[in-house]
């Protein structure tokens, strides 16, 4: 419908259009004329006719016409134009058709109020969006809008930290009127976390449209807005003067002084709002782009900018783009652990880790320092750890080999409880919330504790179920045989135990082997296990939900969510499952070794459940569309492979590659095209798995722990050596620099620079022992010196599966004694840093197995064999992006 | 010329008489609810800001609609948008811009969710898949930028192309 019949080049249409545009107001419904910008005096006019249906300025140069043909209708004048053209000679018919032509087309963002071109745009993705913003000026302010491109981040099913963009605008909000600042703290802000105002008209027949009309954020553009939208609901011509006004207003509310130019005012839009905008208006920003300044001073966050870093931050995350950092800074190697580190956390500024050294660390991410000297209390490794900064919760809980649990005070490092024994062997895994700890064990079991002191009435207290599987201390009282009048007095009596904080409250048993991993969400426990098995449990009563089963070996690493379970496993592979149905929905092959650990972020927009849903339904109609009209598609990949098709379960929805049906949850498990699976193995590598375009997971990077941590102490070096080493600098040279400043600075560090290590062969630190001081580790460490997983807890049959033996294809004597760690470092580390598949190479040890990782929006961190804690940074350096990373949170 | 039983009266803004049927006109959340707040319609409704060829073309709209399922107002933001029109109101649609435009107004004014979500598609899918100066083409855009801002703006942009 849109025909684009103007083909006049810009200027002279411009002119014809004048002229047309003044006769059109009669010609034409009267509507027709407002929404052209002839010139700026014309404009203007326009705006403050109050009376619309007979406006007729005539301006000089436009012939003013008779007053009889203003008495007649409609109908009546177009058949007199028709009448008056057919006199004409078919040349001139086609000049005026020509003139007439652009009358057909008219600009939206003139003819329509803001909140509805912000309706239109909303159906656009941002690269239409970015194209269409070089229409005009007045299309690009109004494309740059902030509740759109937050809509557009938060539809891309990135997440955001809405405290901390609150309080940065609190803090960067000049506000003069101490009234305006209380309301803005009192109450939340209306531009975000809030639904869109859906109310277009207010419900009284009566009342100005105005108020209603108004998204609340808009109210803060002054009065001149409101006095627009008013103009557009009392007459004909709605918007013939908003696009004027809403100029003027912009431009009030722009930070930038220096946006006055010839063309600014002419187009009377403004922009300044980012570093996106025009070069006219961004010579000097006073303040950040990631604020825009309103007229009132208050500062608002700038969604588009943002929206900008995020997909730069995700483009570097796609294209493998990062800087490496280590733990602890490479100046300070005295404070690096002693062993290998099995156990990290982060959150915010702090990184907790748990080492074989048997100590516990909390780091502070900005400087990469010890922030207390090492938490000491178990007697061997420390396996697990979960830990909470925030004050009110202030803990961190380890867990260990030696079979204890120790509460410690995260703030002071003091140890405020010690479970002693928690189970009966080491003690794997452990997750807690405000109520309760949940720990896992080689024992085979899965133990509840609670936090806080419980009587038996208080809602945390367990039920008891009864049926297998679960059992509770003789302490625990079946709250529902006893009327509650009984138990109130019982427990006024003291009959009735009142538990004090870190009771055990139930033990969940049903593995048949190590339970390696467990979570923890609300009230619902997963758990993974050497017998290949995930369980679902009941927090309130310990009873098992379900078995989900798909893993060849045993489970090392276990995620979930209320829509799915994502492990990995001694089988190699990434596994993900549908949590309601169990099936499995999708297997990733990629990694070489065991995967020990895996976080997984499916980017969710909101309101994804219906979406997957409906994905989930499509998938299942196609296979039985399938099935019916006779194609070879079977459940399961034995009927096919036989039938010689290798099923491609990586999220693909081929009828062929289904392996369950009634799944809640797509092939793949769903979610955004951002979507991430993090998974570190035994391999030495860490994959990131992306979506490809067809929504089937693949390796994006592979990152190789060994690189990390050589380019981590050169990156650190270079700025440890204050610039004096310039990147420009020819290659030999800046080695040598980096090994005087090393040596200079005393600092026992091993690597040179990255790919540059050959030959330089430095003997290790005499602090690392070369040898486990701790005899007791054998205990731990001969099975599998590697890991605090027993492999017989893993693997059913271990003298066969041995990931190193089968690896290395030899039955390797397992040096207890040995610290695998220094002795691979030693051994081979150091020689060949560009070598990284250490456990490619025969017989050498592996040296950088993943334990454990964690990501957040902006980095990596993970812990392995190496000492060394080493991280990916993928703001890379930037400016723009870091600044922008402190409001981003995970997918 | 007052309503009766299940007909209304609309008069738009030039004044014309047009009757309609209540369960058409309550596609209108803005005619329904103050029908709702009136209880029994005795007089003439105006429509102070549609004029009657825009009126009738939100009349026919309705009629077709009338036993659309009610518009669920929280899903919005909830979804990722189509921009899928069905065949009916693509018909409906293929009219002039001015009259594409006043309707999308009229079903603001009028709060009517379907016919606004039907309109604002069909401007997006003007837009789409078109480059600046097509866009500028289709709507009778004036180009404001100098080409200087018009590269510099190209340049910006590219974070955005397809990863």
């Amino acid at each position: 419908m849109a025909r684009d019949t103007a083909q006049t080049p810009t200027i002279p249409r411009l002119r014809l259009l004048q002229g047309a545009a003044s006769y059109s107001s009669d010609f034409t419904a009267p509507s027709l004329s407002a929404p052209f910008k002839l010139d700026e005096g014309y404009s203007d006019e326009t705006k403050s006719q109050p009376d619309k249906e007979l406006l007729n300025p005539s301006p000089d140069d436009v012939m003013p016409l008779p007053d009889w043909v203003h008495t007649y209708g409609e109908a009546e004048r177009a058949e007199l134009a028709y009448n008056l053209l057919r006199t004409l000679r078919a040349s001139t018919v086609a000049s005026v058709v020509e003139r007439l032509a652009p009358l057909l087309h008219m600009d939206p963002v003139l003819k329509l109020p803001p909140e509805i071109t912000s309706e239109i745009f909303s159906y656009l993705d941002p690269q239409t969006l970015l194209t269409a913003s070089l229409a005009s000026r007045a299309w690009r302010s109004r494309i740059f809008d902030s509740r759109l491109w937050r809509d557009l981040y938060i539809g891309e099913g990135w997440r955001v930290d809405i405290d901390a963009v609150r309080t940065y605008e609190q803090e960067h909000s000049g506000l003069s009127s101490p009234q305006l600042r209380k309301s803005r703290l009192r109450y939340t802000d209306p531009d975000l976390g809030e639904p869109k105002q859906k109310k277009r008209v207010p419900p009284s027949w009566l009342d100005s449209r105005a108020t209603g009309s108004l998204d609340n954020n808009e109210a803060v553009r002054g009065n001149g807005l409101q006095a627009a939208v008013e103009a557009d609901t009392e007459g004909n011509h709605p918007m013939s003067d908003v696009s004027n006004d809403r100029g003027t207003l912009l431009s009030a509310g722009q930070q930038s002084p220096t946006s006055s130019t010839r063309r600014e005012s002419q187009s009377g839009s403004g922009h300044s709002k980012s570093n996106m905008q025009p070069p006219s208006t961004t010579s000097r920003r006073p303040m950040s782009s990631l604020l825009i300044r309103m007229p009132n001073g208050a500062a608002k966050i700038n969604w588009p900018h943002l929206y900008q870093q995020r997909r730069r931050l995700e483009d570097n995350w796609a294209k493998g783009r990062f800087t490496n950092f280590q733990l602890p800074h490479p100046c300070h190697m005295e404070e690096a652990h002693q062993e290998c580190v099995y156990a990290i956390q982060f959150t915010g500024k702090w990184l907790v880790s748990g080492s074989r050294d048997k100590t516990v660390r909390v780091w502070d991410l900005d400087t990469k320092r010890l922030w207390h000297p090492p938490l000491q209390g178990h007697s061997k490794s420390v396996l697990c750890l979960q830990f909470d900064p925030r004050p009110s919760e202030d803990i961190i809980v380890s867990g260990s080999s030696d079979k204890n649990v120790i509460i410690w005070r995260f703030s002071t490092g003091e140890k405020l409880h010690e479970i002693a024994p928690a189970h009966d062997d080491s003690v794997l895994n452990l997750r807690f919330d405000e109520r309760y700890i949940v720990t896992c064990s080689k024992d085979k079991l899965i133990k509840v504790w609670n936090r806080q002191q419980l009587s038996p009435a208080d809602k945390d207290y367990p039920s008891v179920f009864q049926g297998s599987g679960v059992s509770y201390p003789s302490y625990i009282v079946d709250t529902s045989e006893i009327p509650s009048p009984i138990l109130e007095a019982e427990i006024a009596k003291n009959h009735i135990r009142t538990l004090a904080p870190y009771s055990l409250l139930m033990i969940l048993d049903g593995h048949t082997a190590a339970v390696n991993a467990i979570q923890l969400n609300e009230d619902e426990i997963v758990s993974a296990s050497g017998d290949r098995l995930i369980k679902v449990w009941n927090l309130r009563n310990g009873s098992c939900r379900k078995t989900v089963i798909g893993h060849e070996k045993g489970i090392a690493c276990v995620q979930f969510d209320s829509k799915r379970i994502i492990s990995g496993s001694n089988d190699d592979t990434v596994r993900i499952f549908d949590h309601a149905s169990g099936a499995e929905v999708a297997c990733l092959h990629g990694h070489a070794n065991l995967v020990r650990t895996v976080q997984a972020g499916f980017g969710d927009p909101p309101g994804a459940e219906e979406t997957l849903r409906l994905e989930a339904l499509a998938v299942d109609n196609d296979f039985r569309d399938a099935q019916r009209s006779g194609t070879n598609v079977d459940l399961g990949p034995s009927a096919l492979r036989r039938a010689g098709y290798q099923q491609n379960t990586n999220g693909s929805r081929n009828p062929r590659d289904i392996k369950a049906l009634g799944a809640k949850i797509p092939p793949g498990g769903g979610g955004s095209q951002w979507g991430r699976i993090v998974s570190g193995s035994y391999d030495e590598t860490i994959i990131i798995w992306k979506k490809d375009n067809e929504g089937r997971w693949v390796v994006g990077q592979k990152l190789r722990q060994a690189e990390a941590a050589a380019n981590a102490s050169y990156s650190n070096l270079d700025a440890a050596a204050q610039n004096t080493i310039a990147r420009s600098k020819a290659f030999a040279q800046q080695a040598q620099q980096i090994q005087a400043a090393a040596a200079a600075a005393q600092q026992g560090q091993t690597q040179g620079p990255a790919g540059h290590g050959q030959g330089q062969q430095q003997p290790l630190p005499p602090r690392w022992p070369t040898t486990n001081p701790n005899p007791t580790e054998q205990q731990q460490g001969g099975a599998w010196p590697q890991g605090p997983v027993n492999p017989s807890s893993l693997i059913t049959n271990h003298h066969i599966q041995n990931p190193i033996n089968a690896h290395q294809g030899a039955n390797r004597p397992h040096p207890p004694i040995m610290n695998p760690v220094l002795a691979a470092a030693a051994a081979t580390h150091h020689h060949h840093p560009r070598l990284n598949r250490m456990a490619a190479v025969p017989g050498q040890p592996p040296t950088s197995r993943i334990f454990k990782l964690q990501f957040d929006a902006q980095k990596i961190i993970c812990a392995s064999q190496d000492p060394r804690i080493v991280g990916w940074d993928f703001a890379a350096d930037d400016e723009d992006l870091r600044e922008a990373c402190q409001f981003f949170t995970g997918l | 010329m007052a309503a009766s039983g299940n007909l209304l009266t609309f008069v738009s803004a030039d004044n014309v008489h047009i009757e309609v049927e209540r369960d058409v006109a309550e596609r209108s959340l803005l005619i329904k609810n103050m029908l709702e707040d009136l209880g029994e319609a005795t007089e003439d409704i105006p429509i102070p800001n549609v004029n009657e060829p825009v009126l009738r073309k939100v009349i026919e709209w309705c009629r077709h609609h009338k036993n659309d399922p009610p518009a669920s107002t929280e899903d919005e933001d909830s979804r990722r948008k189509t921009t899928d029109i069905d065949e009916w109101d693509q018909k409906f649609t293929q009219v002039d811009q001015e009259m594409l435009f006043e309707i999308i107004l009229a079903a603001n004014y009028l709060d009517i969710k379907g016919l606004l979500d039907v309109g604002c598609k069909t401007v997006a899918n003007m837009i789409k898949g078109k480059s600046p100066e097509e866009i500028r083409k289709t709507f009778n855009i004036q180009n404001d930028f100098t080409p200087e801002e018009e590269d510099q703006i190209r340049r910006e942009n590219e974070w955005a192309e397809d990863r």
